[in-house]
């Protein structure tokens, strides 16, 4: 984009801190605040000269004016994807709209600092108006998911600071569907930090269906500092930018990471995932497998980066990317990245980017399916399998017929733009 | 109902047909032998409208549409139907999924009354089995891990279901044993209709014991050189290709 983006940075950097100077309150979260704030005067925001972040431009964020945002209009009726919900808009929690699932409780803080170096993590603490944390009593299983609804809204260009983290104590058990809805000129710089303890599972969903005109940059940061298992499941679609820095720490051996996803970037949307997953300590495992489309002028981006430190002997680590081009404007950019400091380890990965079959379109046609929708077949087609593999029924039929829409025809798409 | 004349066609710029004559009435049987490189998989690939097959000269009638003007998805909707030599595979849409949408677009576009899901699934199942194919396969991917013979019998499968006004079938017997051979053939006769033409592309003359074609014509070089009836065929099985074409055949 066009302003040189050393200046981008800066400005970025002054707004922020300015920003987080005016939600200084007297509360709980004031020692965070403040040690945030330090870190972040401290900070050197990225340019695209910055390896992690050259496909993003930081523009579209210093873009207008950068208030935090007030109370946001919630849409009616809210989805509802599960017997229990917790609503947050704008960043603050939305008391009459939540319910909590017995085995749960609710904290209004947040307490963690390390690992949470990056400027847009140490900005949501520096300028956070509230967090939350939930904690899962230790040998509980919560039987119903719990829908986490982080809601962003404004009319005016503004910013809000979302904050949740997540306690799985020894021996509980969650399903966990964190669920990003928004409208309008807005950012949602979101954190999310769940630990897991000893012998603690848990089933999380991030589902990102904000409308094209928001901005997301959100930093999830998974601790496994227990013998743990997560499932993950991250489907995302198109805004105007979408950053995902998505960080797995294996710190006790025996734990267990699956993490799946599915990113559609259509129109002019910007998908940018950046994953690390670190394995800190032996005998851990990690799976990922990510799928990707891009269509018309959108753009999405992985860099999936898996470090195994010095002495995590007999780590398992698998990566896999596949993507899929609709329209020759259309962008990816996938690298795995892996840095391995010891010999004793299984480490696969692959990534690739292809187009939709021109003999497979032929077939459909040849059976009387329009060419729009044999490309919207061929499109869910390349990712059903992972979405045939999500585990709750209730999370499957919202995503099936949302994923779609995502996939269908784009409005106004030149398609044979060749 | 289809009435070819002087059809010249090119794939990739190669010129194939050469100025191709052929008319099917209504009930009628047509089978078209040649021998490798005549032209047979071209003809039925572009009356289906493939990409990169193009025509060059001269006209596909359908009932009145000139094919060259149609789009691949309505000349399927205007009655064809190409049974495909090598049928794709397509994992990640199912069987039952993708008849969905082939039905709702072909019915809807014919004037036909809609299936709902529980006449579309009793209708696909009997269809399934009327070609021995296991109902199981409806949930597979389209195709997806199936044998040479089954993915034939799902093309005949399809086509019960689509009720074609013309159906093509390309080299349809190839790579079948011989009970697969007789399914297939017993589905391809339970469609012989006054109201269809069927044409059939084939190698060997093996397929014609089972499907007894009204019609036989020889195409050599993009043309068709003999035509006759069914004896034709046999004739040919004893002498080969190059009694008509004046070559040795290798195979």
């Amino acid at each position: 984009m066009s302003l040189p983006s050393k200046q981008q940075g800066l400005e970025l950097k002054t707004l922020a801190v300015e920003n987080a100077r005016r939600s200084e309150a007297g509360d709980a979260l004031t020692p965070l605040r403040g040690d945030s704030l330090n870190a972040l005067e401290a900070a050197v925001f990225p340019d695209r000269k910055t390896e992690q972040w050259k496909y993003t431009s930081l523009h579209p964020l210093t873009d207008g004016h950068l208030r935090t945002a007030a109370d946001g209009a919630l849409p009616e009726p809210l989805p509802n994807l599960a017997a229990h919900r917790l609503v947050m808009s704008n960043g603050r929690l939305q008391e009459n709209l939540s319910q909590l699932p017995e085995g749960v409780t609710l904290h209004r803080r947040a307490g963690q600092r390390d690992e949470l170096l990056t400027p847009f993590a140490l900005y949501n603490g520096a300028a956070l108006t509230d967090a939350i944390t939930l904690e899962v009593a230790a040998n509980t299983e919560v039987s119903a998911p719990l829908h986490l609804l982080l809601h962003a809204a404004s009319d005016t260009p503004a910013h809000c600071q979302t904050r949740v983290e997540v306690l799985l104590n020894p021996g509980s058990k969650l399903t966990l569907i964190e669920h990003y809805i928004g409208q309008g000129p807005v950012l949602n710089n979101a954190v999310t930090v769940i630990e897991a303890r000893d012998n603690a599972s848990l089933t999380h969903y991030r589902l990102q269906s904000e409308r094209e005109d928001t901005l997301h940059i959100s930093t999830l940061l998974f601790r496994q500092t227990g013998v743990s298992r997560i499932d993950s499941y991250q489907l995302m679609g198109g805004n105007r930018l979408r950053r995902n820095d998505v960080r797995a720490l294996l710190e006790k051996s025996g734990a267990e990471l699956n993490m799946q996803g599915v990113f559609v970037a259509r129109g002019q949307s910007h998908i940018d995932n950046q994953l690390c997953v670190e394995h800190r300590v032996p005998h851990c495992t990690s799976n990922q497998v990510f799928k990707g489309l891009a269509g018309e002028k959108g753009k999405a981006i992985l860099n999936g980066r898996i470090h195994i430190h010095e002495g995590a002997m007999g780590t398992l680590a698998e990566l896999s990317n596949k993507n899929l081009l609709l329209s020759p404007g259309a962008e990816i950019y996938t690298k795995p990245e892996l840095e391995i400091y010891n010999d004793d380890v299984k480490c696969a990965h692959g990534a690739t980017v292809g187009q939709l079959d021109a003999a497979q379109q032929f077939y459909l046609q040849s059976r009387g399916i329009a060419l729009a929708e044999a490309k919207r077949m061929l499109s869910l087609g390349f990712v059903n399998e992972l979405i045939l593999a999500l585990p709750d029924e209730s999370v499957a039929r919202w995503v099936q017929p949302w994923l779609a829409g995502e996939l269908s025809q784009y409005p106004g798409a030149n398609e044979e733009a060749a | 109902m289809l009435e070819i004349r002087d059809l010249h066609a090119a794939v990739n710029g190669k010129a194939i047909l050469k100025g191709l004559d052929l008319t099917v009435n209504p009930g009628e049987v047509h089978a078209i032998m040649g021998p490798n490189g005549s032209g047979k998989s071209t003809l039925a690939n572009v009356l289906a409208g493939r990409d990169n097959y193009e025509i060059t000269g001269g006209q596909a009638i359908l009932d009145g549409h000139d094919l060259a003007e149609l789009e691949p998805e309505e000349r399927a909707q205007a009655g064809l139907f190409l049974a495909f030599q090598y049928p794709v595979e397509i994992p990640g849409v199912s069987n039952m999924e993708f008849l969905k949408a082939a039905l709702e677009a072909v019915r809807k576009a014919q004037g036909k009354e809609e299936w709902d899901s529980v006449t579309l699934l009793r209708k696909a199942r009997e269809a399934c089995k009327q070609v021995n194919l296991d109902a199981q396969f409806l949930k597979r991917g389209v195709n997806e891990g199936f044998s040479g013979g089954e993915k034939k019998r799902n093309e005949i499968m399809q086509m019960l279901l689509m009720e074609p006004r013309l159906a093509l079938l390309d080299e349809t017997d190839s790579g079948l044993d011989i009970d697969a051979l007789q399914t297939v053939a017993r589905g391809v006769n339970s469609l012989r209709s006054p109201e269809r033409g069927i044409v059939l592309v084939t190698h060997y003359q093996r397929l014609l014991d089972y499907i007894v074609p009204d019609h036989v014509h020889v195409l050599s070089d993009g043309r068709i050189i003999k035509s006759g009836g069914k004896e034709l065929a046999l004739e040919l099985e004893q002498k080969g290709y190059g009694w008509l074409t004046g070559e040795e055949e290798s195979a």
